[in-house]
């Protein structure tokens, strides 16, 4: 089982560091077994979101089991959603995670860390909604 | 018919993200249902942000549970994280 491969997670952020700080996190806590590929900031190293950032973050994280998008804030949605409704090769399947972004991202990749299959690495990540921290 | 066994330990240090991460990567190897009990409060021991709730800490005692097919060797496994984890200087 162990063998299987794992979930991939891409971080869609707004900020490049908040990005690679949610990913360095996660791999932390999951151990790092799983691809998570951030994707934070335009092509020139602003503030916003890239489609091109998260076509090639995508790819990278696809082991073949399928890939979770956790986007921030509500434009790296539009931007996921965009790129998602081109023709393309993009890995499928892939899933877009409606949940706040640090706990999902956490509970996500914890999730595929311990051989969750693409639908249940969704509902963890999902159910961040509801976790309380105190 | 699904065996249920449980175990306790006392935590030599605070549970923090990483052996809760460590805990729930384990407790998914396992077919049986695992939860995790401190005080009034307990938790999925395969969901990470459940296990994090808890604010185990130093001292506290907490009770591993497990019912299925393997809860045994689910509660040794946890246990063992558990001690290693929080053991003081880890």
């Amino acid at each position: 089982m162990s063998l299987d491969a794992r979930v991939g997670i891409v971080l869609v952020s707004h900020s490049a560091a908040l990005a690679d700080g949610a990913a360095e996190l996660a791999a932390q806590v999951s151990g790092g077994t799983v691809a998570i590929i951030p994707a934070g900031g335009t092509d020139d190293g602003r503030l916003g979101t890239s489609a091109a950032k998260v076509e090639r973050a995508l790819k990278l994280a696809d082991g073949g089991a399928g890939v979770v998008i956790v986007p921030d804030l509500g434009s790296a949605v539009l931007t996921v959603r965009a790129l998602l409704g081109e023709p393309g090769d993009l890995p499928t399947p892939v899933e877009v995670a409606d949940a706040p972004f640090v706990e999902g991202v956490v509970a996500a990749t914890v999730a595929a860390a311990g051989g969750a299959n693409i639908k249940a690495v969704l509902a963890a990540a999902e159910e961040a909604r509801h976790a309380r921290k105190l | 018919m699904p065996a249920s066994y449980e175990e306790a330990i006392t935590l030599a240090g605070d549970l923090h993200a990483r052996p809760a991460g460590a805990l729930a990567v384990a407790a998914a190897q396992f077919s049986s249902a695992v939860s995790l009990t401190v005080g009034a409060s307990s938790a999925d021991a395969k969901s990470v942000l459940g296990v994090m709730g808890l604010g185990a800490t130093c001292g506290q005692h907490v009770t591993v549970t497990a019912e299925g097919p393997d809860a045994h060797e689910a509660v040794a496994a946890i246990i063992a994280i558990l001690a290693e984890a929080t053991r003081v200087g880890a």
